[in-house]
Protein backbone atom coordinates (compact mmCIF):
# COMPACT_ATOMS: atom_id res chain seq x y z
CA UNK A 1 0.00 0.00 0.00
CA UNK A 2 2.94 2.09 0.92
CA UNK A 3 4.50 2.51 -2.85
CA UNK A 4 1.23 3.27 -3.94
CA UNK A 5 1.48 6.89 -2.48
CA UNK A 6 2.27 9.87 -3.98
CA UNK A 7 5.95 11.11 -2.65
CA UNK A 8 8.07 14.33 -3.16
CA UNK A 9 11.71 13.20 -4.32
CA UNK A 10 14.49 15.45 -3.16
CA UNK A 11 17.89 14.56 -4.65
CA UNK A 12 21.35 15.34 -2.98
CA UNK A 13 24.66 13.94 -3.25
CA UNK A 14 24.80 11.20 -1.01
CA UNK A 15 22.18 8.10 -2.42
CA UNK A 16 23.63 5.14 0.11
CA UNK A 17 20.34 5.46 2.04
CA UNK A 18 16.97 4.88 1.21
CA UNK A 19 14.90 6.84 2.94
CA UNK A 20 11.21 7.76 3.27
CA UNK A 21 9.79 10.37 5.73
CA UNK A 22 6.27 10.80 6.69
CA UNK A 23 5.25 14.08 8.12
CA UNK A 24 3.10 16.24 8.56
CA UNK A 25 3.71 19.90 6.64
CA UNK A 26 2.90 22.07 9.92
CA UNK A 27 4.91 19.83 12.67
CA UNK A 28 8.44 21.61 13.69
CA UNK A 29 9.97 18.74 14.26
CA UNK A 30 9.04 16.97 10.94
CA UNK A 31 11.06 20.35 9.40
CA UNK A 32 13.57 19.90 11.30
CA UNK A 33 14.13 16.42 10.09
CA UNK A 34 13.76 17.38 6.78
CA UNK A 35 15.91 20.41 7.05
CA UNK A 36 18.26 17.47 8.93
CA UNK A 37 18.54 15.67 5.56
CA UNK A 38 19.20 18.46 3.48
CA UNK A 39 21.81 20.18 5.24
CA UNK A 40 23.88 16.38 5.34
CA UNK A 41 22.94 16.47 1.64
CA UNK A 42 21.00 13.14 1.43
CA UNK A 43 18.82 11.94 -1.23
CA UNK A 44 15.28 11.01 0.07
CA UNK A 45 11.55 11.21 -0.40
CA UNK A 46 8.52 12.37 1.64
CA UNK A 47 5.27 12.88 1.66
CA UNK A 48 2.98 15.25 4.00
CA UNK A 49 0.64 12.83 5.32
CA UNK A 50 -2.09 15.94 6.22
CA UNK A 51 -2.41 16.51 2.77
CA UNK A 52 -3.46 12.99 1.07
CA UNK A 53 -7.44 11.69 1.95
CA UNK A 54 -8.21 10.78 5.50
CA UNK A 55 -8.77 7.16 4.77
CA UNK A 56 -5.56 6.58 2.38
CA UNK A 57 -3.54 8.17 5.49
CA UNK A 58 -5.29 6.18 7.89
CA UNK A 59 -4.20 2.90 5.52
CA UNK A 60 -0.57 4.22 5.47
CA UNK A 61 -0.27 4.52 8.98
CA UNK A 62 -2.38 0.74 9.72
CA UNK A 63 0.50 -0.35 6.87
CA UNK A 64 3.58 1.07 8.92
CA UNK A 65 2.51 0.03 12.19
CA UNK A 66 2.22 -3.68 11.27
CA UNK A 67 5.12 -3.23 9.52
CA UNK A 68 7.26 -1.88 12.00
CA UNK A 69 5.19 -2.53 15.06
CA UNK A 70 5.16 0.72 16.44
CA UNK A 71 3.28 3.90 17.25
CA UNK A 72 2.95 5.72 14.22
CA UNK A 73 3.84 9.41 15.35
CA UNK A 74 5.80 12.15 13.19
CA UNK A 75 8.19 12.56 11.63
CA UNK A 76 8.19 8.66 10.84
CA UNK A 77 11.02 7.76 9.14
CA UNK A 78 11.85 4.14 7.12
CA UNK A 79 15.50 3.86 6.38
CA UNK A 80 16.49 1.15 3.64
CA UNK A 81 12.95 -0.51 4.13
CA UNK A 82 13.94 -2.23 7.75
CA UNK A 83 15.05 0.51 9.76
CA UNK A 84 12.63 3.62 11.57
CA UNK A 85 12.83 6.58 13.59
CA UNK A 86 9.76 8.07 15.47
CA UNK A 87 9.90 11.25 15.62
CA UNK A 88 13.20 13.68 15.49
CA UNK A 89 15.74 13.56 18.60
CA UNK A 90 18.86 14.18 16.37
CA UNK A 91 21.66 12.13 17.86
CA UNK A 92 19.17 8.84 16.66
CA UNK A 93 18.93 10.38 13.21
CA UNK A 94 22.66 10.70 13.10
CA UNK A 95 23.77 7.31 14.41
CA UNK A 96 21.07 5.83 12.48
CA UNK A 97 21.99 7.25 8.71
CA UNK A 98 25.77 7.48 10.09
CA UNK A 99 26.54 10.61 10.07
CA UNK A 100 28.67 13.53 12.01
CA UNK A 101 27.27 16.31 13.95
CA UNK A 102 26.77 19.23 12.11
CA UNK B 1 -15.97 29.70 10.71
CA UNK B 2 -14.18 32.70 10.21
CA UNK B 3 -10.77 31.81 9.54
CA UNK B 4 -7.78 32.96 12.06
CA UNK B 5 -4.80 35.23 10.87
CA UNK B 6 -1.07 34.76 12.03
CA UNK B 7 -1.65 37.40 14.97
CA UNK B 8 -4.84 35.86 16.15
CA UNK B 9 -3.07 32.28 15.96
CA UNK B 10 -0.51 34.41 18.14
CA UNK B 11 -2.17 35.64 20.47
CA UNK B 12 -4.25 32.50 21.38
CA UNK B 13 -1.13 30.69 22.26
CA UNK B 14 0.31 33.44 23.96
CA UNK B 15 -3.05 33.39 26.20
CA UNK B 16 -2.80 29.84 27.00
CA UNK B 17 0.97 29.99 27.80
CA UNK B 18 -0.27 33.35 30.19
CA UNK B 19 -3.13 31.12 32.08
CA UNK B 20 -1.15 28.27 32.87
CA UNK B 21 2.27 29.63 33.45
CA UNK B 22 3.91 28.53 30.73
CA UNK B 23 6.09 30.56 28.05
CA UNK B 24 6.40 30.02 24.61
CA UNK B 25 9.17 28.34 22.75
CA UNK B 26 12.07 31.17 22.86
CA UNK B 27 13.16 29.82 19.77
CA UNK B 28 10.72 32.52 17.50
CA UNK B 29 11.56 30.70 14.34
CA UNK B 30 10.22 27.31 16.00
CA UNK B 31 7.50 28.48 17.79
CA UNK B 32 6.37 30.80 14.27
CA UNK B 33 6.15 27.30 12.09
CA UNK B 34 3.94 26.04 14.89
CA UNK B 35 1.62 29.34 14.89
CA UNK B 36 1.78 28.84 11.71
CA UNK B 37 0.42 24.97 11.50
CA UNK B 38 -1.99 25.88 14.28
CA UNK B 39 -3.53 28.82 11.86
CA UNK B 40 -3.46 26.11 8.99
CA UNK B 41 -5.18 23.67 11.47
CA UNK B 42 -8.05 25.90 12.40
CA UNK B 43 -9.00 27.17 8.91
CA UNK B 44 -9.51 22.94 7.56
CA UNK B 45 -10.44 22.09 10.26
CA UNK B 46 -12.47 24.62 12.56
CA UNK B 47 -10.34 24.25 15.39
CA UNK B 48 -6.36 24.54 16.53
CA UNK B 49 -5.73 20.40 16.10
CA UNK B 50 -1.71 20.21 17.63
CA UNK B 51 0.25 20.86 14.45
CA UNK B 52 2.30 17.95 15.46
CA UNK B 53 -0.59 15.24 15.83
CA UNK B 54 -2.90 14.48 12.50
CA UNK B 55 -6.47 14.37 12.42
CA UNK B 56 -8.69 11.29 12.84
CA UNK B 57 -11.69 12.96 10.98
CA UNK B 58 -13.45 15.04 13.45
CA UNK B 59 -13.82 17.01 16.33
CA UNK B 60 -15.02 14.71 18.29
CA UNK B 61 -12.41 12.57 17.85
CA UNK B 62 -9.53 14.76 18.05
CA UNK B 63 -10.82 16.44 21.34
CA UNK B 64 -7.49 15.17 23.21
CA UNK B 65 -5.19 16.93 21.10
CA UNK B 66 -6.85 20.19 20.81
CA UNK B 67 -4.03 22.95 21.94
CA UNK B 68 -3.35 23.01 24.14
CA UNK B 69 -3.70 19.21 24.23
CA UNK B 70 -5.16 17.05 27.24
CA UNK B 71 -1.54 15.38 28.20
CA UNK B 72 0.56 18.60 27.74
CA UNK B 73 0.38 19.23 31.74
CA UNK B 74 1.95 15.92 32.37
CA UNK B 75 4.62 16.21 29.18
CA UNK B 76 5.34 19.54 30.37
CA UNK B 77 5.71 18.68 33.89
CA UNK B 78 8.31 15.55 32.84
CA UNK B 79 9.76 17.08 30.00
CA UNK B 80 9.71 20.29 30.36
CA UNK B 81 7.98 21.52 26.94
CA UNK B 82 4.60 19.82 25.22
CA UNK B 83 4.79 17.32 22.21
CA UNK B 84 4.71 20.17 20.01
CA UNK B 85 6.93 21.84 21.50
CA UNK B 86 5.25 25.10 21.47
CA UNK B 87 4.94 25.95 24.88
CA UNK B 88 7.74 25.59 27.86
CA UNK B 89 8.10 25.12 31.55
CA UNK B 90 9.56 28.65 32.91
CA UNK B 91 12.21 26.56 34.94
CA UNK B 92 12.82 24.58 31.12
CA UNK B 93 12.75 27.95 29.19
CA UNK B 94 15.22 29.53 31.66
CA UNK B 95 17.95 26.15 31.55
CA UNK B 96 18.38 26.95 28.02
CA UNK B 97 17.60 23.21 26.70
CA UNK B 98 16.58 22.41 23.46
CA UNK B 99 13.41 20.54 23.09
CA UNK B 100 13.55 17.14 21.33
CA UNK B 101 10.97 14.80 19.90
CA UNK B 102 9.28 12.64 22.99
CA UNK B 103 7.06 10.01 23.00
CA UNK B 104 3.24 10.35 22.58
CA UNK B 105 2.07 9.49 26.01
CA UNK B 106 -1.54 8.77 23.89
CA UNK B 107 0.43 5.59 23.28
CA UNK B 108 1.73 5.10 26.30
CA UNK B 109 -0.69 2.40 28.68
CA UNK B 110 -0.14 4.88 31.46
CA UNK B 111 -0.85 8.73 30.25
Amino acid sequence: MLDTLTYTEVDGPRKDRQITVYALSTCGFCKRAISFLNDKGFSYRYIYMDQIPLETKNQAKKALKERFKDDVAFPFAVIDEDKHLVGFIEPDWVNTLGVGRS
Amino acid sequence: MPEKNLDQTRTFAQMVSNKQGWVLNPDAEFTDSLVEGLMANWNRYGYFLCPCRDTEGSREADKEVICPCAVSWKDIDEYGHCFCALYFSKAFAASGAAPKSIPDRRFSKEK
